[in-house]
């Protein structure tokens, strides 16, 4: 990488949520992802791991990060969240940036309701809720977001879920989907929304592939702080090569559910 | 994906089925010689393939008639050399062994084995039938095969967007085990937690290998561990020793679930420093103590050579001539397969998953001086979608010692942005889709006398190989 910039003394603090339970699908590359861009600007990353039986005060973090799981996994989260629950919604309605994915997403929202199992109950904090379904949305994915710092912007990835995500009136989608099922497959739209809290389905991980998005998060993470920034430009033909490989893998693959079906392990 | 309909033979005449039987067999044997003769693919899958379109009942015929020992290995790592393990166990002591080589484990690939070693009348003359097949062909696989001996080595987060999730993939294996009758038996891993649990309610008789020494392994699982929370009261387990990824000595704090007595136990292990072999053993056996030389690295290979040995001992083999059985296995295609090509060196890995990615990276760190790499996938219908994964992979560590590293396959730029963000400096950092145009890119960069590591999933290593094998460094793969 490019020579490392001169120390902006500022820092990100991070609240990594369950980082062994819900660490599925290597959506630990977001956390390399916004560390890693950080570290290139002269900015400081402070990362904390939040585990079960753990309740720290969620307002004194500036970015908030829960990813995938399974249901057994989701299980386990969904009994303890329930002790971070008040904390982690302080947190979000205070501006804290959440960074959540998949099984994070489904546990933000109300509740997950599995297509064989009783309902494991959510934070609450996205006004949305999940149901479960015996098929598996397994595609390359292209959303359209848009957002006031970034303008209209494409973020690509791959989704894996059984969950049926619906949104209530107080969000707005992360995107639109141009290419992939997104939350349920019906509305077209994918992930969520609300104050400086997103949601999505997307693995891939999702960030080093999007380094707009990434940014985008770093920078709400550090105005949450320091008021107005402006991030400074790094070179992103590697990241912006990835993007481009994998919205022509999406736009392939559009309307095929998915190359392979795992029809072998359906019940 | 098509699935073989079983057709309702009990209409036909005995000697229309015969015949039928003998037509898929022929045209499965004449469709694998010209694959072979036109270097299709190896040849390996297709003579399955056609004779289950003619005849879909072809290896349940040929498998159910014969005498022969059947043993399945299954598990997301290590099918391969444990398979040719066992072969080489079950040779030495003088049985003749059947057996599905070169990795092709999906169903047509094995049923290629009853095709292949079957004469026209479906009649096999082997002892012993070997069956490496993938987690997602044994439900389909099994009831064809009616196997004796089930092996399972481990389960790793593997392809999850081919099986979605991990824990369906360990429920379909744990009803696989439960329809066995109780005249076979189950060898299982007993470092997995959740492997060691498969078939608690199962008829067949269940016995466990694994390591039991605290001479190799770390103190916590890795990075990339899939299972470290107790399978039944999702406490996360204690681990003594972690030997790779989530396999170890673990116990559970809250409900005390741990591994169970080993029948097939490493005792004590030297690894070799140079990260090439041979490593050291000892044994604990239901036939005694033994000493072991594995002339294949790493602790992965402990771990074939074990779960070979217990499948020996699960056939009532004699354990005398496995020193000399394990001196004849070579390393299989593509796992850290050492290849001249001239002056220069290459070391082949077949890497599918972050546990094999990181047992080849933490070999190869051993190896000294810096490195000259070569990384390539692509996404297939074999090699599957979702590349994750590589985001699992550990090289943090070896990035320094990186001196140049080519990126190929319709994945380099998946593969070029991990070690971008691994702070491999771009500059050197190569992509070049093409494979053989990548491959001539980094053996460019090898300096004569040294060294180059290629590390690529399954199709790149089967593209890989034969360009080598065209430029003469390596044999046919069906030769060997
Ligand atoms: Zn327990």
């Amino acid at each position: 990488m490019s020579e490392q910039k001169t120390d902006t003394g500022m820092v990100i603090k991070i609240g990594h949520l369950y980082p062994t339970l819900m660490s599925v699908a290597a959506d630990r590359g977001n956390l390399f992802s916004i560390e890693r861009r950080s570290r290139w600007r002269g900015i400081s990353i402070d990362v904390e791991p939040i585990y079960v039986k753990q309740t720290p005060d969620f307002t004194k973090y500036d970015l908030i990060l829960i990813h995938g799981a399974a249901d057994r996994e989701m299980e386990v989260a969904s009994k303890d969240i329930q002790h971070k629950a008040s904390s982690l919604k302080e947190a979000a309605e205070s501006n804290t940036v959440f960074l959540s994915v998949c099984a994070g997403f489904q546990l933000l929202g109300h509740y997950y309701k599995p297509f064989d199992g009783p309902e494991l109950k959510g934070v609450g904090l996205f006004d949305l809720y999940t149901e479960g379904s015996t098929t598996r949305f397994m595609t390359h994915m292209a959303l359209e977001c848009k957002f006031p710092e970034t303008g209209t912007k494409l973020l690509v990835g791959y989704e894996n879920h059984s969950g049926r995500t619906f949104l209530g009136s107080k969000t707005q989608p992360l995107g639109k989907v141009l290419a992939g099922w997104g939350n349920n497959g019906k509305d077209g739209v994918e992930g969520v929304v609300y104050k400086n809290a997103f949601g999505t389905y997307t693995h891939g991980p999702v960030l080093p592939k999007n380094p707009w998005f990434t940014d985008l998060i770093i920078q709400r993470a550090l105005e949450r702080r320091y008021g107005k920034v402006t991030l400074l430009p790094l070179d992103d033909s590697t990241e912006n090569a990835a993007h481009a490989a994998a919205l022509k893998l999406a736009m392939e693959f559009k309307g095929t559910m998915s190359a392979i079906e795992a029809t072998a392990w359906k019940h | 994906m098509q699935t073989d309909n079983s057709n309702n033979d009990s209409t036909t005449p005995n000697g229309l089925r015969k015949a039928r039987l003998a037509f898929a067999i022929s045209a499965g044997k004449i469709a694998g010689a010209s694959g072979r003769l036109f270097h299709i693919g190896g040849g390996t899958s297709l003579p399955g393939m056609i004779a289950r379109r003619i005849d879909p009942n072809v290896l349940k015929s040929v498998v159910g008639d014969s005498k022969a020992k059947k043993i399945v290995i299954t598990g997301s790592n290590g099918k391969t050399t444990t398979a040719r393990m066992t072969a080489a166990i079950a040779d030495a002591a003088g049985h003749r062994v059947s057996q599905n080589r070169t990795g092709s484990n999906l169903l047509q690939g094995v049923t290629s084995v009853a095709v292949n070693f079957a004469d026209l009348f479906g009649r096999l003359e082997s002892d012993v039938l070997l069956f490496e097949i993938d987690e997602a062909t044994i439900p389909l696989a099994v009831p064809e095969i009616q196997p004796d001996v089930v092996v399972i080595t481990n389960i790793f987060r593997d392809q999850l967007d081919r099986y979605g999730e991990l824990y369906s993939v360990a429920q379909a294996l744990n009803s696989m085990l439960e329809s066995l009758p109780e005249t076979a038996t189950i060898l299982l891993n007993g470092n997995d937690p959740q492997v060691a649990n498969f078939g608690v309610n199962a008829k067949a008789r269940r016995i466990f290998y694994g390591l039991e020494t605290k001479d190799i392994g770390t103190p916590v699982p890795e990075q990339s561990a899939d299972i470290i929370r107790c399978i039944h009261c999702n406490s996360d387990f204690l681990y003594e020793v972690a030997y790779m990824s989530h396999l170890g000595l673990y116990r559970c704090p809250e409900c005390g679930y741990t591994l169970p007595p080993l029948d097939v136990a490493v005792t004590s292990a030297a690894l070799a420093d140079n990260g090439e072999g041979p490593s050291h053993i000892k044994l604990r056996t239901p036939l005694g103590e033994m000493k072991l030389d594995i002339p294949l690295p790493g602790v992965h290979n402990i771990y074939n050579a074990t779960a070979a040995i217990g499948a020996a001992v699960a056939l009532g083999f004699p354990l005398d001539s496995v020193q000399t059985a394990m001196n004849n296995v070579r390393t299989a295609f593509g796992r850290m397969e050492k290849i001249q090509a001239g002056d220069k060196t290459i070391f082949l890995s077949f890497v599918k998953n972050p546990t094999s990615f990181n047992l080849m990276l933490r070999l190869i760190a051993k190896h000294e001086g810096k490195k000259h790499l070569l990384l390539s996938m692509s996404h297939t219908v074999v090699d599957g979608q979702d590349f994750a994964w590589l985001w699992d992979v550990e090289l943090e560590d070896i990035a320094p010692d990186i001196l140049d590293a080519v990126c190929s396959g319709n994945k380099s730029e998946e593969l070029a942005l991990r070690l971008k963000y691994a702070e491999i400096p771009t500059d050197k950092i190569i992509e070049v889709e093409d494979r053989e145009a990548a491959l001539d890119e980094a053996i460019k960069n090898v300096e004569p006398g040294g060294t180059l590591y290629i590390m690529s999933g399954y199709t790149p290593t089967q593209e890989l190989r034969r360009i080598m094998q065209k430029r003469g460094w390596v044999k046919h793969f069906w030769e060997e």
